[in-house]
């Protein structure tokens, strides 16, 4: 087990370097590089100064070695410095992906609240009104876009009735009206992303526990479970559940990366302060240092997680075993 | 569900007369089958004939155009977020506007009308005068006017004045652009992205899947490194790295930049590199089981050369399961497609697509609700179908669940 994690962490760390090398090389071929905006705001620079500037930025060196340079300078603990907000990365990084933690934390544990009985409710009765209800449900929700869906979540709850804010993290000035009310007020704001997120992940998630449901209650230990006497309760949330649960851990582990992926989309429409947005605003406000960091931070919590659920996998099905 | 058709059919076939059990143990063809299986899951079916409709609009997404007269480029600032179902007329200041600048560009043309309107008697002005008279009457008296005239150089001047006078089913967007329009073009834009996407993909999959589950060894641990790695990776942020870099900083790539059509065929490009995956890792399972059976080791012993092999041997076998990840991965790559286009990464406007039709959706909330609503609605529904239609055909391959 342990070799396993080990060799697993090494394989992720290499992927991840490797990444981090095409995605910095990707950064290179974007329109427009530091000096050159610099030039476009500033006319009375001289062609000179262009020159020079770019030598003291390394614009002039090939691209492995500016890589050389800024991966050397991250192990040492220097992130870089954002342009845009004039800020150390490190202090712009701290609150965003803690926001973006609670946003998908959230609605993940919103959606597992609500998916999984579904699925079970779909499963013990298959083929009735309510299996095709709840079938529906979770295809329309796997095919909504979540953008449009959370603007069309802003127009009812927000336009039309107004009860809800139309985006934003929290009101300005709750920090001093003391703890219990900042966290009521943050939670206001999370309704709407939240629900966004979730209404896609409840459909998958139903989905998934469905069939896994369905094929655990086909097994013969449920006929025997029945045939001893046990009630439906005891047959189907201890048999039948939790022979389920097996694929829906890695399931779940493994929606990590698309909670994140529809994090960005949710956080951009609702101007919430994460990550998502981060990555968006500094790729196209050309802030390459913001731009790198929050995308190789995205891209390593997606591989450690499927990492997870490799191990989680291992812990709930005694059978597979790692060598 | 399956499982119990399948413990029915004893006790059925007991009961059945003769008949349909000769027509049950009858060896049919497997797309009948299949088929047959298909029809019953009513989504599914109802999924395709969507499908179908939409294909069809954006195959005669031209012949729309000139029936309904509209154009999905024409601006017309004073008509902006015109609501659904509402004609407007131009002004009679822009129509003698016009009218000038036909004088101006076909002055023998324009002659020609005037002539003739005098002599059937139409106008009690002056020659010169004739066409701004018509500009003053009612749009439909005109263009009748001007039809019963019955002289071809006529004909330009009757499209000019048809034009002053639009319906517009689904009202305007914030240039005045009628949205129905725009929709229809948007449909052949969006549904081209995700069927090119998915097909091309899938050949991408197909092929890196077969070598590696065929050649093995090395080749297939290398190829599935990739392949894993890319799979799991967050899908949204790196197709925005990869939308916002600069293509013809790639001297490759040249052909694409000089296009017309830069942004959509950029859009395909990446789109096939970030979606092969699935397909890929499904091809290899398959081709794994398929290289052990006897029938290629037949081939193998016959002579046949590897490609042989893969391509007459082994594809039929995998064609079946890779439908339904081509059909999943259309839905797949509309959304992503109108994610991009959203964010303002996608396809380029003026061209419309459902995606980019909602990009500047969200400031627009106030004044013009529908214009967020109509295209989010379009995307959904062609999602929706093809995941159907995938679900449809999942069931329907499954020898599991075809009914004997």
């Amino acid at each position: 087990m342990t070799t396993f994690i080990t060799r697993r962490l090494l394989q992720t760390l290499a992927v991840i370097l490797v990444l981090s090398y095409v995605c910095y090389f990707l950064m290179t071929l974007m329109p427009g590089d530091p000096v050159d905006m610099m030039v476009a705001s500033n006319p009375r620079m001289t062609t000179e100064d262009v020159a020079r500037l770019k030598s003291l930025y390394g614009l002039d060196q090939p691209v492995y070695k500016r890589y050389g340079h800024w991966i050397s300078a991250i192990v040492q603990g220097d992130l870089g410095y954002s342009r845009t907000y004039r800020v150390p990365v490190q202090v712009l990084m701290g609150p965003r992906l803690w926001n973006t933690f609670i946003l998908s934390m959230t609605s993940l544990f919103v959606s597992i609240l609500i998916a999984v009985p579904l699925g079970v409710l779909s499963a013990l009765r298959p083929g009735t009104k309510t299996d095709y209800a709840i079938n529906f449900f979770s295809f329309a929700g796997i095919s909504i876009p979540s953008f449009w869906l959370a603007i069309v979540l802003i127009i009812i709850f927000a336009v039309k009735f107004p009860i809800l804010p139309a985006g934003g993290t929290q009101t300005i000035g709750t920090e001093s009206t003391g703890f219990f009310a900042m966290l009521g007020d943050r939670a206001i704001y999370l309704i709407l992303p939240v629900a966004s997120l979730a209404i896609q992940q409840i459909g998958r998630f139903a989905r998934f526990t469905r069939a896994a449901m369905l094929e655990s209650m086909r097994n013969d230990f449920i006929r025997t479970a029945r045939a001893k006497g046990l009630s439906r309760r005891q047959v189907i949330w201890q048999h039948g559940f939790r022979n389920a649960l097996i694929p829906l851990i890695t399931i779940l582990a493994l929606s990590f990366s698309g909670l994140f992926s529809g994090a960005l989309l949710t956080e951009t429409v609702f101007a919430y302060q994460g990550v998502g947005k981060l990555v968006y605003d500094s790729i196209i406000g050309n802030d390459y240092n913001v731009a790198m960091i929050s995308f190789v931070i995205s891209v390593s919590m997606v591989l450690l997680m499927n990492l997870l659920a490799d191990i989680l996998y291992g812990f709930a099905d005694p059978r597979i075993s790692y060598q | 569900m399956s499982s119990q058709e399948i413990t029915l059919a004893p006790t059925q076939s007991e009961t059945m007369d003769t008949e349909t059990r000769q027509l049950l143990e009858k060896a049919q063809p497997m797309w009948k089958m299949v088929l047959s299986q298909f029809l019953e899951h009513k989504l599914a079916v109802a999924g395709s004939v969507i499908i179908t409709i939409l294909v069809l609009v954006s195959i005669f997404a031209g012949v729309i155009e000139s029936v309904t007269g509209l154009d999905p480029n024409a601006q017309n600032v004073a008509h902006r977020y015109v609501p659904p179902f509402t004609t407007i007329e131009t002004g009679t200041d822009v129509k003698e506007t016009q009218v000038e600048t036909f004088i101006h560009n076909y002055p023998a043309d324009a002659e020609a009308i005037q002539q003739a309107l005098i002599q059937k008697n139409v106008v009690q002005v002056e020659a010169s005068e004739a066409l701004y008279e018509l500009a003053l009457m009612d749009n439909k008296q005109a263009v009748g006017t001007l039809k019963s005239l019955n002289i071809p150089q006529a004909q330009p001047l009757i499209k000019e004045f048809q034009s002053f006078k639009t319906f517009h089913l689904l009202g305007t967007d914030e240039l005045g652009r009628d949205v129905f329009i725009r929709l229809v073009y948007g449909t052949r834009v969006s549904m081209g992205v995700g069927i090119l996407v998915a097909l091309a993909s899938a050949l991408i999959g197909l092929l890196i899947g077969s070598i590696a589950g065929f050649y093995g060894g090395f080749i297939d641990a290398a190829l599935m490194r990739v392949t894993d790695a890319l799979l799991s990776l967050p899908t949204i942020p790196v197709l925005i790295v990869m939308a916002a870099i600069d293509l013809s900083k790639i001297p490759v790539l040249d052909f694409i930049v000089t296009s017309s059509n830069q942004s959509i065929y950029k859009m395909v490009l990446i789109l096939c590199l970030f979606s092969w995956m699935v397909v890929a890792r499904l091809v290899r399972g398959s081709i794994l089981s398929i290289r052990e059976r006897e029938f290629v080791l037949a081939a193998k012993t016959l002579g046949a050369k590897d490609h042989t092999i893969i391509i007459s041997h082994m594809f039929p076998n995998v064609i079946a399961p890779m439908l339904v990840s081509i059909t999943l991965g259309v839905g797949e790559s509309i959304l992503f497609e109108a994610a991009l286009s959203f964010l303002g990464l996608g396809i380029m406007p003026p061209t419309p697509s459902w995606g980019n039709m909602l990009n500047n959706a969200q400031e627009l909330i106030y004044q013009a609700p529908f214009l967020a609503i109509l295209p989010g609605v379009m995307i959904l529904l062609t999602t929706i179908s093809f995941n159907y239609i995938g679900d449809g055909l999942q069931d329907a391959i499954d020898p599991k669940s075809i009914q004997r």
